[in-house]
C-alpha cells in the first residue's frame, strides 16, 4: 500500500471535476468586469496631456518631499525590568536627615523616576518638626553640581579606588609605624556609626589598640564628668600620635566651655522656645542660623499664635532682640535694639543687673540699658517661662547667660532649658583647632585626614593653612564632594556620597535617633567617607558603588545600640523599618541632673566695649550660610531676606554712617536718594581693613544697623584660586554674553570677599566680629535687589499690622476694619462695603465643586524664604542670575516682600485722620523713607488668583482664563507675550520670559537647565516654560490634580490636606494654608474666615481666593497704622 | 460805484492756470531728484538698516533685549505704537471730516497727511507685532476658524479691538487715499514719455479714461469712503486708550481717555503734516497751493487740540485728588514730582504751555516758528505716552515691586529705525506720487471770470466768491 496520502478540500477538488480543473488556473474565481472597464467607450475621454502631467508629477514630487517631513522623534527608553518601587508618573518619598554640619534637619524627599528632585522638612517625625532652611530646600541641587568629583583624585589627577586605598594606607602605615602624627579633622560629627568608625580607624594605625568607650545609651562617646576627657576602654596608647580633632566653622565652643563652667559638663542643652513667654536674644539668630535653628524656629511659632488656645488662655511672646546687623530673628523681634558687637557682654551684664542686681560694673549707654530694663522686666514676669540666648562665641558672656537662666529658673526638664537632654551638634573645641592649625602650620603634622570641613576656606588664617597642606611631605587627604579650597590643596581627594547617595545614622541629641537615607543611586564612583575608613582599618574590603558595607554596618550597630534601648517595637526589623519609613525614632533614656555650679562671672574689663570708629561682623545669610552652598544657582537667586539683594555679598552699614562716609548732603527725601539701589544706580564701595586683611566690598545702607558697625556675610569669597566648586560661584558679566567677569590675570572673580578672614582665635576660641576700618574705595558697583522700594508708603489696604492688645480687647473693626467705600445712591452719600461694590457677575466658584484658596498668615510667617526656594525648585522657575535681577526681572513665582516702617508712618496716620480732611498736605516723600531702626513686616506675594481677574480680560487670546475651581490659569502654549495681563495685574507677580532661558547664553553659567547634570532636578509634572511666554504661580496645579486623581482612584471625596502647594507644604510655620474653600471644614476655610483675615487691594475689587491675616506683634504702643480709617473719603462731604 | 470787499485770500496763489497745477504737481515726478533728496534718503535709510538689524536682533534673541522689566512690562514699545497710531490720525481727518464739512483748504495737504497716514499706521502696526513674545503665532489675535478645539479669541481684550480698530483703519486710508490718486495717476501716465514709468503709471491708474461715468463713481466713492473714514477717526484712538482705560492701573484707569486721546492724536498728527508740509513746501516751491493760511488753519487746530488736551491733564490731576482714592493720587503726583518727573514736565511744557503761543496770530503765521512748535508739539506727544504708560505702571498698588525703566540701545535703535523707515517711505512718495491732488486743485482754480476782474483793476485783491459760495 502506498504510503502517500491526499488531502483535499473540498468533493470538487476530490473528483478534479473539470468545472473545478478550469478554476483552479484562474486567479479570481469570477470574472472581473477589466475588459468591461477597459473596452469601455468612456475611457477615450479621458486623457492625460503633457500639463496634466507635469502636474501630477509636481504634485507628487511636493506630496512626497513633505510626507518625509516629520517632527523628530525623541525616543524614551522603558523599563526592561521595572523596579519594584517606581511607578513612572508617581513621586516617591523618602525619609531622610539632613546635616551638613551646621544645619540639621528631619526631612522628606521627593523623588521621581529614581531623581531626587523636592525637600521639605518633616513635620511628623523627628527633632525638628518641619523645620528647614532655603539651605535645606536648595540643598537636592547640591546632588546635581556638574562640578561634583566623578572618582578619587591624586594629585589633582583623577585616580582609581584601588591605587589610592593602597597608596594611602601605606602611607599612614608607614607614619604611624614611625611614631608621627596624624590627625583626623571634621566637623561636628553625630553619626555615632561614624564616630566608631572614625575611632576605629585612628586605632588601627596606633600599634596598641584602644577602644573608645560608648553610652550604652546612647551610643555617644563618653567622657569623663570630672575631667572632660574622653574614656577608652582598652589599653591606653601612648607611642602613636593619633587624634581626631572637630573643627567648626561657625563655632560654639565657647558655650560649651561655659556650660562645662556653670554645670559641670560640655554640653549643649535642649532649647525649647514653645514654652518661652518672654525671649531675650543677645545676637542670637535663632530662627536662621544659631544652634539647632530649625526646631527652635518652629518652637517659637507656636509662641506667636494671638488667638485664643485651645487651653483658653490668649497670649504671644514677647521677643527682645540685640544685635548689629538686622538678621531674620531681629527683623521679626517685637523690640530690637542696636547695639556693637562688643556691646554684647555689656548688653548681658546689664540685664544681669536689672534681673539678679548683681552688678558687674559695666557701662552701657542710656538707650541700650533702657532696652535691657525693659526686658528684664518681662523676663522676671515671666520667671520659668522665659529664655535669654546669646550667639557670641564668647566665654564670659555665656556665663552670664547662663546665670541670667539660672535666675529666672529656666532650667529643668519641662522648662525651656534642659540641661539634662543634651545636643550634640557643634561640638567642636576651638582651643584644640587653634592647636591643630598651629601644629599643620607649624608642619609638624605628618598625616591630616579633613572630613566635611573647609578650613582653607573659613579659618582666618586659611591661606597659611592652606600652603601647609598642599606641601608635600604632609599626607593630606580630603573626603570632599568638590575639588574646593582644601580639597584641592590635598594630595587625595576621596570624594564622599552627596548626602542624598548615602546611608547614614545620626544622634543629633540624647534619646533622637535619626536615619539618613539613600534617594538616588551614586551617580559618580564616590565612595562614602565611612566605607572608605572602614577599607583604609581593614575592616572592609572594596567594593563597588553598590557596597551595602556601610548600611550593614549601620544596621549592626543599630540592633546593639539604639534598638535595646527601644521600647516601641519587638523585633529589630520592625525598629528598624520604622525608623527607616519615619526617618526617626526616639529612644528611651534615663536622665542624669546637673547641678548649677555658680562659676565667677567675668571681669567688668574683660567685657568693654570696643573704642574702635569701627566693628565689624562676619554674620550668617539664611541662604548662603557658612559658605557651602555658595555655588547653589538656587540660593544665590534666593534673595537675602533682609536686603533683597542676589547674587552678591557687600557690607550693611546704617544709613546715617553712609551720609557721613560718603558725604552724601540733603533734605529728607533727598537723604534717602542718596542711598537708593537701582538698575543703573550703583553703590559706593569700602575698603573694610582688619589687622593685615582688606576686603572691597559695595555697601548696602541697611535700616537698623547699629551706628559704627558694618556686617559683612560669611560664605562667599569662594574658590578664589578657581577651585570648581560648581559653576554659580563666580561672577558674571553684566551684559548679554553671560561669560565670566574676569580680573586682570583672566581668572574668574568669585562673588563677593571671605570675611572669615575678620574672624580670629580670642582666648581659645573663634571671634566673628573685630575692630575695622572702613574707607571710602571710591568705585561704583552694581548690586541686584528684587525689591528697591522699603516701605509700604502707608497702605493699609495692602498691610495691616496691628498690636496683641488690639485683638485681644479690641474689636474687629479697629485692627482690621472692612474696606469701605463712598457711593451715591438715590442722591444721597453712603458707605458700603468694597466687597458690595461690582460691576461684574460674581464669579460662580462659590459654593460649587471646589474652589481653591490660600491664606498667609503675616504673624506667623517671618520671612526666611523657605517657600521661595520650594516653590523655585517645584516649579522649575527658571534662574536668571544677577544681571536680569539687577534689570528687575527675576522669576520667582513667589517673593517674599520686605517693609521697613517709614519716618512718616505717625505723620501719616495722623494726616488720614485729620488733614485728610481739611485737604491738604498730600505730602508722600517722607513715607518713603525707612526709619533708623524700622519695624520690618514680610509679606509673601504670589498670584492672587482674582475670581475677577485683571489679567484674564485683556489677554487678546485668552491664554489666561479662570477654572471653574477659581483657579487663575495659565496656557503657556497659547500666550503670545504681549505681557498686558503682567501690567493689569494689581500685585505684579506675573513674569515673562524675556529670554529663552534654557538655551541662550547669557544663562549659561547660571540657569541649571543648562546643565545637563542639573537639568535633572526640574520637575516632570510642570512644564519649563519657552521664551516669550507669561508665567506665574499656579497654586501648583500639577498638586491639586495628583490629589483629585488620588482621591478619585480612591472613590472618596477630596479632603482637607490633600493638596497642598509647595509654599505651604514647605512652610515650617504653617503661616501659607491652602485647601478647598469650598469645603467648609477646611483649614483655610476657617483661617479666611477669622477677625484678622483681610484681602489685601480689596477695594479693587478682583475678589482674590488669597487672604492675609493681619501681623501682630506684642508691642504695647497701639499701632496706630491699624486704627486708620481706609474709608475713601476725601472730604467730610455733607449729601 | 461798485465795491466789493475782499472776503479771502484765495486758496490758490499767483496766476496759475490749469496747466500750471499740472506741471506744477508732476515736475518733481518728471525731472530729475535733486542731490538734497539722495542725501536724505540715504541718512534715512541708514537709519531704517539699523531699525531693522535691531528688530531682527530683538526676535531673534528676545523681547528681553528691551530695558523693560517685571513691572514695567511696557515702555517704549507701546509709546511708539501710540504715538505713530495718534501721527496717523492727521490725515484721515483731513481727508474725511474735512471733505464733508467742505474745507476746500484741505486740498493742499490731503495727499501728503494721507501719505503721512498710511506710513504713520505701518510704523504703529510694527509695534504691537514686535513687541510679542511669541511673534511667530501672532496671527492666533484674529479670530480663524482652527482644528484646536475651542480655541477662539478674546472678545473682552481690547487688544483684540486694537487688532481691528487698526487694521481697518489702514484698510480703509489705504483705498481713501488711493482712489484718491487714481485721476491723477493717469495724468500722468498721459505725460510721462519713459516706456517704463508709464507702464507703471498705466497700472496704477487702473486704466482711468476720465470720462463723465468715471467722475461720477469717483465722486461718490470719494464721499462713501469719507463717511467710512470719519467715525474711524474718533474710533481708532478712542480704541487704543482703551487699551489703558479698561485696566486697574492708576493714571491707565480714567474714563477721559477716548476724546483726550483723540484730540491728542489730532494734535499731534498736525503737528507732523506741519513738519512734513513746510519741508515739501520749500523743496518742491509750492508756495502758491500751501500758503500762510494753510499753515494758520493748521495751528489753529494745533491751538484747538492742544488746549483740549491741556484741559484734559488737569482734568486727570483734579479727579486724582478730587476722587480721594489714594493710588489714584498718588499716581499723578507721582507723575509729577516722582522720578519721572523730567517727562511730565517735558509734556506739560511741550503740550500744554508751546500751543498757547498761537494764540499770537504773528506767530502762527510764522513759518520758521511753526516748524519748531510742530517738532515740539511731537517731542511733547511722544512724552504723553510714555508719561501714561511708564509713569503709571511703574510704581502702581504694591510698592515692593515699583521699578525704573531704562532703555536700551534696542529700544532706541527701533525707534530711530521706524523714523527711518517713514521718511524713506515719505520720500519715494514725494519722489513718484503727486503730493497735491491734481485734479481736486482744479476744481477751486479760480474760473475765467475771476481773470477777467483781475483786468478791470482791483490790484492784488484776489476772491474766490465763486466757488466760496456753493
Amino acid at each position: 500500500m502506498s504510503m502517500k496520502k491526499t488531502y483535499w478540500k473540498g468533493l470538487d477538488e476530490k473528483d478534479q471535476s473539470p468545472e473545478f480543473v478550469q478554476n483552479s488556473n484562474k486567479e479570481f474565481r469570477e470574472d472581473l468586469s477589466v475588459d468591461e472597464f477597459i473596452g469601455s467607450e468612456a475611457i477615450g475621454d479621458f486623457q492625460t496631456g503633457r500639463r496634466d502631467f507635469l502636474k501630477f508629477l509636481g504634485f507628487g514630487v511636493a506630496a512626497a518631499t513633505l510626507a518625509s517631513c516629520e517632527t523628530p522623534v525623541i525616543k524614551s527608553i522603558p523599563y526592561v525590568n521595572k523596579p519594584e518601587d517606581v511607578t513612572p508618573g508617581v513621586a516617591n518619598w523618602y525619609a531622610s536627615t539632613f546635616y551638613d554640619g551646621n544645619d540639621y534637619s528631619n526631612i522628606l524627599v521627593k523623588a521621581r523616576e529614581g531623581r531626587p528632585i523636592w525637600v521639605k522638612g518633616n513635620k511628623d517625625f523627628g527633632l525638628t518638626k518641619g523645620g528647614i532652611t532655603p539651605r535645606i530646600g536648595a540643598s537636592v541641587l547640591n546632588l546635581y553640581n556638574s562640578d561634583r568629583l566623578r572618582g578619587p583624585v591624586k594629585s589633582g589627577e583623577p585616580s582609581e579606588w584601588s591605587v589610592v586605598d593602597a597608596e594611602v594606607k601605606g602611607k599612614l602605615k608607614d607614619i604611624a609605624a614611625n611614631g608621627g602624627k596624624i590627625r583626623l579633622m571634621s566637623n561636628t560629627v553625630i553619626s555615632p556609626t561614624t564616630q566608631k568608625i572614625m575611632y576605629d580607624f585612628l586605632d588601627s594605625l596606633a600599634p596598641v589598640q584602644r577602644v573608645a568607650r560608648f553610652d550604652a545609651i546612647t551610643g555617644q562617646p563618653m567622657y569623663d564628668p570630672e575631667t572632660g576627657e574622653q574614656l577608652f576602654d582598652g589599653i591606653e596608647m601612648n607611642e602613636s600620635d593619633v587624634e581626631r580633632v572637630e573643627y567648626d566653622a561657625t563655632s560654639y565652643s565657647a558655650m560649651r566651655k561655659a556650660n562645662e563652667e556653670s554645670f559641670g559638663y560640655r554640653s549643649l542643652p535642649t532649647y525649647d522656645f514653645s514654652l518661652a513667654r518672654v525671649v531675650v536674644s543677645i545676637d542670637a539668630d535663632f530662627m536662621a542660623n544659631w544652634l539647632m535653628h530649625t526646631k527652635y524656629n518652629v518652637d517659637f511659632a507656636e509662641t506667636r499664635k494671638p488667638e485664643k488656645r485651645e487651653d483658653g488662655e490668649q497670649w504671644m511672646s514677647k521677643h527682645f532682640h540685640f544685635e548689629s546687623v538686622m538678621s531674620l530673628t531681629g527683623a521679626n523681634a517685637d523690640s530690637r535694639c542696636p547695639i556693637k558687637p562688643s556691646e554684647q557682654g555689656a548688653v548681658a551684664a546689664a540685664i544681669l543687673k536689672y534681673v539678679t542686681g548683681k552688678d558687674l560694673g559695666v557701662a552701657v549707654s542710656d538707650e541700650i540699658d533702657a532696652y535691657a530694663a525693659k526686658a528684664a522686666d518681662k523676663l522676671k514676669e515671666h520667671k520659668g517661662q522665659s529664655l535669654v540666648v546669646a550667639g557670641a562665641n564668647d566665654k564670659g558672656i555665656q556665663l552670664i547667660v547662663n546665670e541670667i537662666n539660672h535666675a529666672l529658673n529656666n532650667y529643668g526638664t519641662g522648662k525651656t532649658i534642659d540641661l539634662n537632654k543634651e545636643i550634640y551638634l557643634k561640638n567642636a573645641d576651638d582651643a584644640k583647632v587653634e592647636e591643630l592649625v598651629n601644629d599643620v602650620v607649624g608642619g609638624k603634622v605628618d598625616a591630616l585626614l579633613i572630613v566635611g570641613a573647609n578650613p582653607v576656606y573659613s579659618l582666618p588664617n586659611g591661606d597659611a593653612f592652606g600652603e601647609a597642606l598642599a606641601n608635600e611631605n604632609m599626607l593630606s587627604v580630603s573626603f570632599s564632594e568638590f575639588a574646593d579650597e582644601t580639597a584641592s590643596k590635598c594630595t587625595y581627594i576621596c570624594p564622599d556620597h552627596n548626602y542624598l547617595e548615602s546611608w547614614q545614622d545620626m544622634s543629633p541629641s540624647l534619646g533622637e535617633y535619626a536615619i539618613q537615607q539613600p534617594v538616588i543611586r551614586p551617580l559618580f564612583d564616590t565612595r562614602q567617607m565611612q566605607e572608605t575608613l572602614l577599607v583604609w582599618s581593614g575592616k572592609a574590603e572594596r567594593a563597588d558603588k553598590e557596597s551595602k558595607t556601610y548600611y550593614n554596618y549601620i544596621r549592626e550597630f543599630s540592633k546593639k545600640w539604639f534598638f535595646p534601648t527601644s521600647k516601641d517595637y519587638s523585633t529589630f526589623d520592625e525598629f528598624w523599618n520604622w525608623t527607616v519609613h519615619n526617618g526617626s525614632s526616639i529612644n528611651n533614656t534615663d536622665i542624669w541632673t546637673a547641678e548649677f555650679k555658680n562659676p565667677s562671672l567675668p571681669a567688668a574689663s574683660s567685657l568693654k566695649s570696643s573704642d574702635a570708629a569701627w566693628e565689624v561682623v562676619a554674620y550668617q545669610k539664611s541662604g548662603i550660610g557658612e559658605g557651602q552652598y555658595t555655588a547653589n544657582p538656587w540660593l544665590q537667586e534666593l534673595p537675602d531676606a533682609i536686603t533683597k539683594v542676589c547674587w552678591d555679598n557687600y557690607v550693611t552699614m546704617a544709613p546715617a554712617d553712609c551720609y557721613d562716609l560718603f558725604n552724601i548732603t540733603g533734605n529728607e527725601k533727598g537723604k534717602w536718594d542718596g542711598l537708593y539701589i537701582e538698575q543703573e544706580t550703583p553703590v559706593n564701595m569700602v575698603n573694610v581693613t582688619v589687622g593685615e586683611q582688606v576686603l572691597k566690598l559695595p555697601v548696602y545702607p541697611l535700616p537698623g544697623q547699629a551706628r559704627g558697625t558694618i556686617g559683612v556675610a560669611l560664605g562667599y569669597g569662594r574658590a578664589e584660586n578657581q577651585e570648581a566648586i560648581g559653576s554659580a560661584a563666580f561672577q558674571i558679566k553684566l551684559d548679554q554674553t553671560g561669560d565670566y567677569d574676569l580680573d586682570a590675570d583672566g581668572n574668574k572673580k568669585p562673588i563677593g570677599g571671605n570675611s572669615y578672614k575678620f574672624t580670629s582665635f580670642v582666648n581659645g576660641s573663634i571671634r566673628y566680629y573685630a575692630d575695622a576700618d572702613v574707607a571710602d574705595a571710591n568705585e561704583k558697583y552694581f548690586l541686584a535687589c528684587t525689591q528697591t522700594h522699603h516701605t509700604i508708603m502707608g497702605r493699609t489696604s495692602i498691610l495691616r499690622e496691628t498690636n496683641l492688645e488690639s485683638i485681644i480687647s479690641g474689636h474687629k473693626d479697629d485692627y482690621n476694619p472692612a474696606h469701605e467705600l463712598h457711593v451715591h445712591t438715590k442722591g444721597h452719600g453712603e458707605h458700603v462695603n468694597a466687597t458690595d461694590v461690582s460691576l461684574w457677575d460674581e464669579h460662580p466658584v462659590e459654593f460649587v465643586g471646589h474652589r481653591w484658596g490660600m491664606s498667609v498668615d503675616l504673624t506667623a510667617c517671618n520671612g526666611c524664604g523657605v517657600c521661595i526656594v520650594a516653590c523655585h525648585s517645584e516649579n522649575n522657575v527658571p534662574v536668571v542670575g544677577k544681571d536680569e535681577i539687577r534689570r528687575a526681572r527675576d522669576l520667582h513665582w513667589l517673593r517674599m516682600d520686605r517693609y521697613f516702617s517709614s519716618i512718616d508712618d505717625d505723620a501719616r496716620a495722623r494726616w488720614e485722620k485729620d488733614k485728610r480732611a481739611e485737604g491738604n498736605d498730600w505730602s508722600y516723600a517722607n513715607l518713603e523713607v525707612p526709619e533708623d531702626n524700622p519695624s520690618v513686616v514680610f509679606m509673601p506675594m504670589m498670584c492672587h488668583h482674582c475670581n475677577h481677574a485683571p489679567c484674564e480680560t485683556v489677554c487678546p487670546v485668552a491664554a489666561t482664563t479662570h477654572s471653574n475651581e477659581g483657579l487663575n490659569m495659565m496656557a503657556y502654549n497659547r500666550c503670545i507675550g504681549t505681557r498686558y495681563c503682567g501690567n493689569n495685574c494689581p500685585y505684579k507677580v506675573r513674569r515673562f520670559n524675556w529670554f529663552n532661558y534654557r538655551d541662550y547664553r547669557k544663562f549659561k553659567h547660571v540657569n541649571n537647565s543648562q546643565d545637563e547634570m542639573a537639568r535633572m532636578v526640574l520637575n516632570p509634572d510642570v512644564t519649563v516654560r519657552s521664551r516669550g511666554v507669561m508665567e506665574k504661580c499656579s497654586f501648583c496645579v500639577q498638586r491639586i490634580q495628583e490629589g483629585k486623581l488620588n482621591a478619585k482612584a480612591e472613590s472618596r471625596a477630596v479632603a482637607d490636606g490633600d493638596v497642598v502647594t509647595a509654599c505651604a507644604d514647605s512652610c515650617p510655620n504653617g503661616a501659607i494654608v491652602f485647601g478647598d474653600w469650598n469645603d467648609e471644614e477646611s483649614l483655610v476655610r476657617s483661617k479666611t474666615s477669622g477677625d484678622r483675615a483681610y484681602q489685601a487691594l480689596e477695594e479693587i475689587g478682583v475678589k482674590p481666593n488669597l487672604w492675609y491675616q493681619v501681623k501682630v506683634r506684642n508691642v504695647e504702643e497701639a499701632a496706630e497704622l491699624a486704627h486708620v480709617d481706609t474709608a475713601d473719603e476725601p472730604h467730610n462731604e455733607e449729601h | 460805484m461798485h465795491k466789493e470787499s475782499d472776503i479771502r485770500i484765495p486758496l490758490i496763489l499767483g496766476d496759475k492756470n490749469y496747466k500750471d497745477i499740472t506741471d506744477d504737481v508732476i515736475r518733481p515726478i518728471e525731472s530729475k531728484a535733486p542731490k538734497g533728496w539722495y542725501i536724505l534718503i540715504s541718512i534715512f535709510g541708514i537709519f531704517a538698516l539699523w531699525g531693522v538689524g535691531c528688530i531682527v536682533y530683538l526676535l531673534g534673541t528676545g523681547v528681553g533685549v528691551w530695558g523693560l522689566n517685571k513691572t514695567v512690562e511696557w515702555a517704549w514699545d507701546i509709546t511708539n505704537f501710540v504715538w505713530w497710531v495718534g501721527i496717523g490720525h492727521a490725515g484721515t481727518l483731513i481727508s474725511a471730516v474735512l471733505l464733508l464739512f467742505r474745507q476746500k483748504w484741505r486740498m493742499a495737504i490731503n495727499r501728503a497727511s494721507e501719505a503721512m497716514t498710511i506710513f504713520a499706521v505701518m510704523m504703529a502696526g510694527l509695534f504691537p507685532l514686535i513687541h510679542m513674545g511669541r511673534l511667530w503665532v501672532g496671527y492666533w489675535v484674529f479670530p480663524l476658524p482652527n482644528q484646536f478645539g475651542s480655541m477662539w479669541v478674546n472678545v473682552n481684550s481690547p487688544l483684540f479691538w486694537d487688532v481691528f480698530a487698526i487694521s481697518t483703519y489702514f484698510s480703509v486710508g489705504m483705498v481713501f487715499w488711493y482712489i484718491g490718486l487714481i485721476p491723477d495717476f493717469a495724468t500722468i501716465r498721459d505725460r510721462v514719455t519713459k516706456p517704463l514709468a508709464k507702464r507703471a503709471y498705466g497700472i496704477l491708474s487702473f486704466g482711468w479714461t476720465g470720462n463723465a461715468k468715471a467722475w461720477n463713481r469717483f465722486e461718490i466713492v470719494s464721499l462713501v469712503l469719507a463717511g467710512l473714514a470719519t467715525p474711524l477717526v474718533f474710533s481708532v484712538h478712542s480704541i487704543v486708550s482703551f487699551d489703558f482705560a479698561t485696566s486697574v492701573i492708576p493714571g491707565w484707569h480714567t474714563t477721559i481717555f477716548p476724546p483726550y486721546f483723540v484730540s491728542g492724536a489730532v494734535f499731534s498728527g498736525f503737528a507732523m503734516v506741519q513738519t512734513l508740509m513746510l519741508v515739501l513746501r520749500k523743496a518742491f516751491k509750492l508756495e502758491a497751493y500751501l500758503h500762510t493760511k494753510h499753515i494758520e488753519y493748521m495751528n489753529i487746530i494745533i491751538l484747538t487740540t492742544g488746549s483740549i488736551v491741556g484741559v484734559a491733564y488737569i482734568t486727570e490731576l483734579f479727579i486724582s485728588w478730587y476722587s480721594g482714592v489714594e493710588y489714584e493720587a498718588y499716581a499723578f503726583l507721582n507723575r509729577a514730582t516722582g522720578p519721572y518727573w523730567w517727562s511730565y514736565a517735558a509734556m506739560m511744557t511741550c503740550n500744554v504751555v508751546s500751543p498757547q503761543l498761537m494764540w499770537s496770530k504773528k506767530l502762527r503765521t510764522n513759518l520758521t516758528f511753526t516748524f519748531i512748535l510742530a517738532a515740539v508739539v511731537n517731542v511733547g506727544m511722544w512724552f504723553e505716552r510714555f508719561v501714561i504708560i511708564v509713569t503709571s505702571i511703574h510704581r502702581d498698588y504694591v510698592p515692593s515691586a515699583w521699578s525704573y525703566f531704562h532703555p536700551t540701545w534696542v529700544d532706541i535703535g527701533i525707534y530711530v529705525g521706524t523714523l527711518g523707515i517713514f521718511f524713506v517711505l515719505y520720500l519715494l512718495f514725494a519722489r513718484y506720487f503727486p503730493v497735491l491732488p491734481i485734479a481736486e486743485l482744479k476744481t477751486i482754480l479760480k474760473s475765467s471770470g475771476e481773470n477777467y476782474k483781475k483786468g478791470f483793476g482791483h490790484g492784488e485783491g484776489y476772491y474766490d466768491s465763486h466757488i466760496e459760495k456753493h
